[in-house]
């Protein structure tokens, strides 16, 4: 067993991700055994998944359905999903751990939403100003997470908490004061101009959603890729995440790149923001932190905190999110029991360092033996 | 066979580690109520041998006496069973638990709430400790957070806890590297009221001066060899500098005669404060001159951290000027000096000297990825950055395995080190500083970095060798400054001094023996 393990895990080309996989495949076999236990078809259940997310065809579909229409409900909700782990993925490179990519969503929706959301303003002006909008929202906000640490040592995970809350209680005031829907007890509606998502788009005789911003997504996901690996910019960001001692002695700046990073995963943040709240939603519901920004943490973790390996992680997690509604409706079973599997995935990919280190330390033991012997 | 006389005996003692010998058939006998001290370099063996008594290694060869009876001991556990405490050199406390739950920490008091159930009774915890802390004139608050406390006292909470465990024979691992000179006056006085109480008190030291002061006999350890045990009162501060550092030289690097030039770096009245504030460098001036070695000798903790980073720029000068070939170089950020001409090998190789989650060739164009020819317009040139690291692996001799891409934390000590030099040396600059650039690396590897360091020199570089080690100092220096407690104490020609008046300087112990 532990040699089979060493020889899958074991070597460093590729480990994160071989880890990152055998995580997954973990949870999944976890997962089958909760079915099984409550008298369920593993098999069933996890095609249920991937038929709610457009990906295997249903048995049959409503008037203007199809497996397409299921498809890109999928996208549109997967696109805030990889900005939101990319913009944790950066902080995690430069050794931060930002929980308040909540928050900055919430202040980009907000910003986006009561501003170019309200207005009358055409299609064309409208969406480019509400992206640009919510990266300078989510900027802000990130950059003075950045700025309190650097300036007064406050730990980003207690400031980013407190902004959360400072800032959904702030919007949530104005929100319920100024612009509440009385019958939905949501914000009012942005319009159709401004959203990033077109919504109940007609042709080809089916009605589906296009989230425009989804091509924004994967682009970022390669820029992001771009910045960490080929650029002096992700070489100083992972220099100081990796050795804050030795990136300091080679003369690079830890307070530059630390609220760099929080800069730009607040930029990015604030475009998963308004992809949720003038996209994917239309609407921002008063009293609540959005749960895709503490999701979007594990998903990086299980990322590796690769841009690439988000999108995929993403897809992973949009997949047993959006699904779940259909299997619990086909099995009979409660929605929490995919929220419990998403946990049980989660948990395992937050434990790929431990993994690695029980790898590396069995693969020493197995080496000894052999040398004993 | 063991005498009465002794409570404690390490006979024929040898501990071997991989590629070293830290002990090498050492014996030592301990009478009960003496201050006994183990004296010698650092990788002298002194805390081995402590940690072979405290049970923390098993020795592979020799006997353990305690009270006349052979002991095997095989953890510190037992070793606590047997009445022996020792204080580490860093201090093993729950930074915040109160000074009574750490004193208490696994032997607590216990008493049975409502008659059942058992529960730490706090109380007579602190009243006892408060009563032991009367008894041998440690003051501590037996309710004070542990990270509330300064260092010293930090330390008293330590030696309670052995007292507490009613240690008898108890170790202290260099109980003054880390104390102000009024601070080690304190400790000083507890260590001799202990051994009025009746305690037998072994410490392990590289400072004379306190052994002078309170130890009643002295065995002086070199290599991992007994050189000899000494009765303190009658052996002079010279002799035992002299036996702690004297012997023969090892290898000799074989260099030619420096034609030193122009001067490269000059430290006028240098003042640094270490980092909890307390100065460690107090006005230190030199020069170095291009083709010259400048070795700095001293006892570890007497400033050269703080005077190698004030000179790189990774600390701050509290006072004083540093001239770079003619320039004043003392407000300059790190990146401006490295620029201006300032390799630096740091003594830290895995936390300052290198990105350890970093693949080998990302960290050999650590200090020139943002230059032109690795990048331009901020997007790095990859396919140069992985030739110039193929270049210096080659050239250094740097062994991984998967070369350029190996991540740096996988490879050995003596490879991280040669990538560290490769990457310093490559910078090309007219100062290279190099800071106890053979630490914990075996010969070869020790003779290679020293014909590097030289060859430096003779292509005209001015090199500042900081180091602990004699032998290297002897070896390589053209010039020797000795430094002992943040001050120069003797510049001169190497060939003006001998090892021992080196290490006499080391000492603190100014010319004819007295102790400074």
């Amino acid at each position: 067993m532990k040699k089979i393990l060493v020889k899958l895990l074991g070597g460093e080309k590729l480990q994160m991700m071989r880890i990152s996989l055998f995580a997954i495949l973990l949870s999944l076999i976890v997962g089958t055994v909760i079915f099984l236990v409550i008298g369920k078809s593993p098999l069933a259940a996890y095609t249920n998944l991937l038929q709610g997310s457009g990906l295997f065809p249903k048995a049959q579909y409503a008037g203007r359905q199809s497996m397409f229409t299921d498809f890109m409900s999928f996208l549109d909700a997967l696109t805030p999903m990889i900005f939101a782990a990319l913009a944790v993925a950066v902080a995690f490179r430069a050794g931060m751990f930002n929980i308040g990519v909540s928050g900055m969503m919430l202040a980009a929706g907000f910003a986006a939403s009561v501003t170019v959301g309200q207005s009358a303003m055409a299609a064309p002006l409208a969406k480019p100003l509400v992206l640009v909008i919510g990266i300078i929202a989510g900027a802000l906000v990130g950059a003075l997470i950045g700025w309190l640490k650097y300036r007064f040592n406050i730990n980003e995970v207690v400031s980013s908490i407190m902004i959360n809350y400072t800032l959904m209680y702030i919007f949530s005031f104005y929100l319920n004061s100024f612009m509440i829907d009385p019958v939905s007890r949501q914000s009012k509606a942005v319009t159709d101009a401004s959203r990033l998502t077109l919504p109940a788009v007609q042709a080809f005789g089916l009605r589906f959603n296009i989230p425009l911003a989804f091509p924004l997504a994967v682009i970022a996901a390669l820029i992001m890729w771009f910045i960490l690996n080929r650029t002096t910019i992700g070489y100083e960001i992972k220099a100081v995440g990796l050795g804050k001692g030795a990136a300091r002695y080679a003369g690079i700046s830890i307070p530059k790149n630390i609220v760099l990073a929080m800069t730009i995963s607040g930029a990015l943040s604030g475009i998963a923001g308004v992809a949720y709240f003038c996209g994917y939603n239309a609407s921002i519901q008063p009293g609540v932190i959005p749960s895709m920004g503490f999701n979007a943490i594990a998903v990086a973790l299980l990322g590796n905190a690769d841009p690439i390996g988000c999108i995929f992680a993403s897809i992973l997690i949009t997949i047993l999110s959006k699904g779940s509604i259909y299997m619990s409706s086909q099995q009979g079973v409660d929605i929490e029991m995919a929220d419990l599997i998403t946990a049980v995935i989660l948990i395992f990919a937050a434990c790929a360092e431990f993994i690695k280190m029980y790898v590396g330390k069995i693969s020493m033991e197995n080496k000894k033996e052999v040398q004993k012997q | 066979m063991s005498n009465p006389e002794y409570i404690v005996e390490m006979k024929h003692i040898t501990k071997r580690f991989p590629g070293l010998t830290a002990n090498d058939d050492v014996t030592i006998q301990i009478k009960k109520g003496e201050i006994y001290a183990l004296l010698g370099e650092n990788g002298a063996g002194k805390s081995t041998l402590m940690s072979v008594l405290f049970g923390m290694y098993e020795p592979d060869e020799g006997e353990i006496f305690i009270r006349g009876e052979k002991v095997k001991i095989e953890s510190p556990r037992q070793a606590t069973k047997l009445g022996i405490g020792m204080v580490h050199q860093h201090f093993r406390l729950v930074s915040n638990y109160t000074v009574a739950e750490n004193i208490i920490l696994g032997s607590e008091p216990q008493n049975k709430l409502m008659g059942f159930i058992p529960r730490v009774n706090i109380k007579k915890a602190n009243e006892d400790i408060a009563g032991l802390s009367e008894k041998y004139g440690l003051k501590v608050d037996p309710t004070a957070v542990i990270s509330d406390l300064s260092v010293s006292a930090q330390q008293r909470v330590e030696i309670l806890k052995m007292l507490y465990r009613d240690a008898e024979i108890l170790i202290f691992d260099e109980p003054t590297a880390v104390l102000t000179p009024q601070e080690i006056e304190y400790l000083l006085d507890i260590i001799r009221g202990l051994r009025d109480n009746g305690k037998t008190i072994i410490i392990i030291t590289h400072k004379l001066e306190e052994i002078k002061s309170i130890a009643d006999r002295c065995a002086i350890l070199n290599r991992g060899k007994l050189i000899s045990i000494l009765d303190v009162k009658e052996a002079s501060t010279a002799e035992m500098a002299r036996l702690m550092v004297g012997r023969e030289v090892s290898f000799s690097s074989g260099k030619t005669e420096a034609k030193p030039g122009e001067v490269v770096l000059k430290v006028e009245d240098l003042k640094v404060n270490n980092d909890v504030g307390y100065e460690a460098v107090k006005g230190v001036s030199f020069e170095i001159r291009s083709g010259e070695i400048f070795a700095l000798a001293g006892v570890s903790g007497n400033g050269q951290n703080e005077l190698a980073d004030a000179i790189a720029g990774l600390k701050k000068c509290k006072s004083g000027k540093i001239t770079l070939c003619g320039k004043d170089i003392t407000d300059l950020s790190i990146r401006k000096r490295t620029e201006e001409g300032i390799a630096y090998i740091p003594e830290d190789r895995q936390s300052v000297g290198l990105v350890m989650g970093f693949c080998l060739s990302d960290n050999i164009v650590l200090k020139k990825y943002y230059k032109d020819g690795f990048s331009s317009h901020t997007v790095l040139d990859r396919k140069a950055i992985e030739k110039n690291g193929e270049r210096l692996i080659e050239e250094y001799d740097i062994r991984s395995s998967r070369g350029n891409k190996t991540i740096t934390s996988s490879m050995s000590g003596g490879n991280q080190q040669k990538a560290i030099i490769a990457r310093e040396i490559d910078l090309k600059t007219p100062l290279i500083i190099f800071m106890q650039p053979t630490r914990g690396l075996d010969i070869g590897a020790i003779s290679n970095i020293h014909k590097q360091m030289i060859a430096e020199r003779d292509r005209g570089a001015a090199v500042l060798l900081i180091s602990l080690e004699l032998d290297e100092i002897m070896d390589c220096a053209d010039t020797i400054g000795v430094i002992f407690d943040g001050k120069i104490n003797r510049i001169a020609k190497a060939s003006e001094l001998s090892i021992n008046e080196v290490g006499r300087f080391m000492m603190g112990v100014e010319e004819g023996g007295r102790s400074a």
